[in-house]
């Protein structure tokens, strides 16, 4: 079933413009590991000595432990789910594929504060847990509860991709193992894992230069990792925070370089493809696989919100007698626009960005397409921190540039290049969906250029490039770092407001608007993820 | 979104002469008192204190002189990388910091201009740099929140150098990556030199202090009943309170000038690339001016430092509470030092 996938590159060389296009994006692209790379030299680290110094290898360590064992459970986690939500019989599908991309949107700092203040003494859970028992309840710290809090906020980057690729698939193989007595995991295991194992790898990249980028949470839970490491040095030993930035960006590199070797890519499409209709039946593992995923996918979203709500209504409670209340709509729908309308150019301007470089690679056996893929891809794992900050320094070296300085477009520069991961293998699992053989068959009818790529290419890629695209959206919703560094002044979005109201221990503040964020995002996935996904079948 | 701004030809006699009036006329507040010369102009200011916290103070130093504030609200170190990353085409004229630690950053990075001695003598010494490039506008007393329930005040130490004692084994909560503790333990090694401090850090290592990231979880934590004491900052509980006033938490302050009741400073300065610096010194005039320090005392919970400015409602006055004042330049200096002293001592694990 395996077709090998040399099979589906084109012979000749790439286009020139291809070529060049590519070549222009991955320089972009390139910013932040650049000015890594050119800090070091500037600031003179030592970065032999810092990246094989005791107090280097030990955090270096627990970020990989961490990031591989989060990026296996997000990727379990994430096709299993993808697959009863596409394909099977289980009950409330429509409202799941609502819900279960939501626990991305969660900024990792207000995902971990909610929740380990859930798990704390005196905390929500220990009063649901009491009565049935329970008095001690583990300590959301360390190792373990790093990799519990992130595998909840991770595995939708894995979920959407897998989803978009067995919305594609024909149903009709999985119809036929399940009439031949197959039981649904076997169903699984022999004909879904080959059909998506490369949306599955895009998807468990994805979670794995996450993990290895974030701070918020293990910051919060104590786990000591490289990004704490940078963050501690960040003012008081700069040489040593960009030699360890860089570290992270070599590792980064690698770990791209070796998913692009290791995954052969999935067998291209039948021109029959949907068939969304036919589903498994699950028969008795029917109500046993809905309790998981409510089990699963309700703690990731009602665990984090319920904490939410009780900071709103602790803090609306206690000041509503003094006068001047906890919590404040003032400026929200502001917020709540220009986190919107800069989330959609985003995921707009970054799928569109990388396609170029998705066709190179895909179709053509391209030295600079592969080249340019790594330093999109790679450039997700440095600390937003040090991506928002290298855009500055460019930005400000650049004459063409420098007069838009903390403006929009250059806020829009920044989110692209940083979330540009997301769209780029996915859109290579989207461009991998379309069989050379229609394209050839249609160039040899006659068709143009543009016109094979309207009618032929882009409906069988729609689905892969939109699941990109809300992997972007809904990442581009929580941004941080960037956006207090380069937005206008007064840009305020629903992601600032949220750390601004942490950072002023308004609890009740930073609740409510966790809340709204979740929301929009909701709304937001309904029209431009799900819809627009069902329009296309 | 950065317009250029309009060179208007500008006397250092004028600016001085505007912080004078500033500072004269503290409590004036009419409209024939704002200096014509500050009403074209807008001051960009890096603030690493919160909107919450400070706006209202720009809100009125635009109201009275008629001049447009521009405030980037970020953390206090990404306002330190960010003016030492933009170089000499930072948009920053003011830049407000919550610790020494990264305005200190600055100061040694050479991106603070010097202050006029007219600003640096609204506070005292110990809330300025030597270098007078920076000056104290509010600060916070470092304090050992208890829980009521648990804790009988009797038993509460009068040094924080007791901590380290058995019987508060696994009692005391600390945040050992928090900008505020470092600062503790950096005034801790300029007071006591850094073999006692390595040992005290040693010792609540060997007392097993449970850690949490910072000062709003430890209060958290505390108030819940997980842990019965917490090393923080002393504006966490009055805050905690506000939203849910039945949580059982006290602020305990060390006494007679114990290092446990240090003074830190939130602190202003003048970038040097600045485009009006006087303009921009006339915005921290007049954040250390009557008027906006008894604005601060009202909205925030740290202490105004200008003598004579009563301490914020339900907070004792900063000299019962015996703050410490350490040489605030060692502050600024040796964090480096003070992470690896923390690092060694094992106390993170």
């Amino acid at each position: 079933m395996a077709s090998s996938s040399n099979a589906e590159h084109h012979a000749g060389r790439p286009p020139w413009g291809l070529t060049l296009g590519a070549t222009a994006i991955g320089l972009v692209f390139a910013g932040p590991l650049g000015y890594v790379v050119w800090q070091n030299l500037d600031l003179g680290s030592d970065f032999a000595d810092v990246v094989f110094s005791p107090d280097t290898i030990g955090p270096l360590r627990r970020s990989l432990v961490l990031a591989t064992s989060v990026a296996c459970s997000a990727a379990v986690i994430g096709t299993l789910l993808a697959w009863l939500i596409v394909r099977s019989d289980l009950p409330g599908r429509g409202l799941w594929r609502v819900l279960a991309p939501l626990p991305l949107v969660f900024p990792s700092f207000v995902g971990a504060t909610a929740l380990i203040s859930g798990f704390a003494t005196g905390g929500l859970l220990e009063r649901v847990v009491q009565p049935l028992g329970m008095d001690q309840l583990p300590e959301l710290a360390g190792f373990r509860a790093a990799w519990f809090v992130l595998t909840l906020f991770t595995y939708p980057y894995v979920y959407l991709l897998v989803g978009a690729r067995l919305r594609r698939l024909p149903a009709s193989l999985e119809e036929s193992a399940r009439l031949l007595g197959h039981r649904p995991m076997s169903v699984f295991t022999t004909i879904v894992l080959p059909q998506a194992r490369t949306a599955i790898s895009a998807g468990t990249l994805l979670v794995f230069l996450y993990t290895v980028s974030d701070f918020g949470a293990v910051e919060l839970l104590r786990y000591d990792t490289l990004t704490r490491s940078i963050y501690a040095s960040r003012l008081v030993d700069r040489p040593t925070a960009m030699a360890l930035s860089l570290l992270l960006g070599a590792v980064a590199v690698v770990v791209v370089a070796a998913e692009r070797a290791l995954v052969r890519r999935d067998p291209p499409l039948s021109g029959r493809t949907g068939g969304s209709g036919m589903r498994i039946r699950l028969g008795r593992w029917r109500w046993p696989a809905f309790a998981a995923v409510v089990a699963f996918v309700g703690f990731a979203i009602v665990g984090p919100v319920s904490s939410l709500a009780y900071w709103t209504i602790r803090g609306i409670d206690a000041t509503r007698s003094t006068g001047s209340l906890a919590v404040s709509a003032d400026g929200i729908g502001r917020a709540i626009s220009n986190t919107v309308l800069i989330s959609l150019a985003t995921a707009v301007a970054t799928v569109t960005v990388v396609l170029p470089i998705a066709y190179l690679t895909t179709r053509y056996r391209s030295r600079v397409g592969g080249a340019a893929n790594g330093l999109v891809v790679g450039g997700f794992a440095l600390p937003g921190l040090v991506t928002a900050l290298a855009l500055v320094f460019w930005v400000l070296n650049a004459p063409a540039l420098a007069g838009l300085y903390q403006t929009l477009p250059i806020l829009l520069l920044a989110y692209v290049i940083h979330f540009g991961a997301m769209a780029s293998r996915p859109s290579q699992v989207a461009v991998a969906t379309v069989p050379m053989r229609l394209e050839d068959a249609a160039r040899m009818l006659g068709a143009g250029r543009a016109r094979r790529f309207l009618t032929i290419e882009a409906p069988l890629m729609a689905p892969g490039l939109l699941a990109a695209a809300g992997l972007v959206l809904l990442s581009a919703m929580k941004e941080l770092p960037a956006t207090l560094l380069l937005a206008p002044i007064g840009f305020d979005t629903l992601a600032t407001r949220i750390w601004a109201s942490m950072d002023n221990v308004s609890y009740a503040q930073a609740g409510l608007e966790s809340m709204v964020l979740l929301a929009v995002s909701a709304v937001l996935t309904w029209l431009f993820v799900i819809r627009a996904a069902d329009r296309l079948d | 979104m950065i317009a250029p701004h309009p060179a208007t030809a500008r006397s250092l006699t004028t600016g001085v002469a505007l912080i004078g009036l500033l500072l004269a006329g503290c409590g004036s507040s009419s409209d024939d008192a704002a200096p014509a010369a500050l009403a074209d102009s807008t001051i960009t200011v890096y603030s690493g204190r919160g909107e919450d916290l400070i706006q209202p103070v720009f809100d009125r130093f635009e109201a009275e002189t008629g001049a447009i504030v521009e405030v980037r609200y970020l953390g206090s170190a990404e306002a330190a990388l960010l003016i030492d990353t933009e170089g000499d085409a930072s948009p920053a004229d003011v830049v407000i910091s919550q610790s020494p630690g990264a305005i200190g950053f600055l100061d040694q990075a050479g991106r603070l201009a010097p202050l006029d001695g007219s600003i640096l003598e609204r506070v005292d010494p110990g809330f300025r740099a030597a270098s007078g490039t920076w000056a104290g506008i509010t600060g916070r007393v470092r304090t050992l929140v208890y829980n009521t329930d648990l804790v009988d005040p009797s038993d509460l130490p009068v040094s924080v150098l007791d901590l380290v004692d058995e019987r508060f084994a696994g009692q005391v909560a600390v945040a050992p990556a928090n900008g505020s503790f470092q600062d503790f333990v950096t005034a801790m090694r300029a007071e006591l030199g850094d073999d006692v401090t390595a040992e005290w850090l040693a010792g609540m290592a060997a007392n097993d202090s449970p850690n949490y990231a910072k000062n709003s979880a430890i209060v958290d934590a505390v108030t819940r009943g997980e842990v019965p004491m917490g090393l923080v900052n002393h504006y966490y509980l009055p805050e905690a309170l506000e939203e849910d006033p039945g949580l059982p938490g006290e602020n305990h302050f060390f006494p007679d000038g114990d290092l446990g009741s240090l003074l830190i400073v939130s602190a202003a300065a003048v970038v040097d690339t600045s485009d009006h610096p006087e303009a921009a010194a006339a915005l921290i005039a007049y954040l250390l001016s009557d008027d906006a320090q008894r604005l601060s005392a009202e909205g925030e919970k740290e202490y105004p430092l200008v003598a004579g400015i009563a301490a914020p409602a339900g907070l004792a006055p900063l000299q019962d509470v015996a703050a410490v004042v350490v040489d605030l330049d060692v502050l600024a200096g040796g964090l480096a030092g003070t992470q690896d002293l923390i690092a060694q001592s094992g106390i993170e694990q």
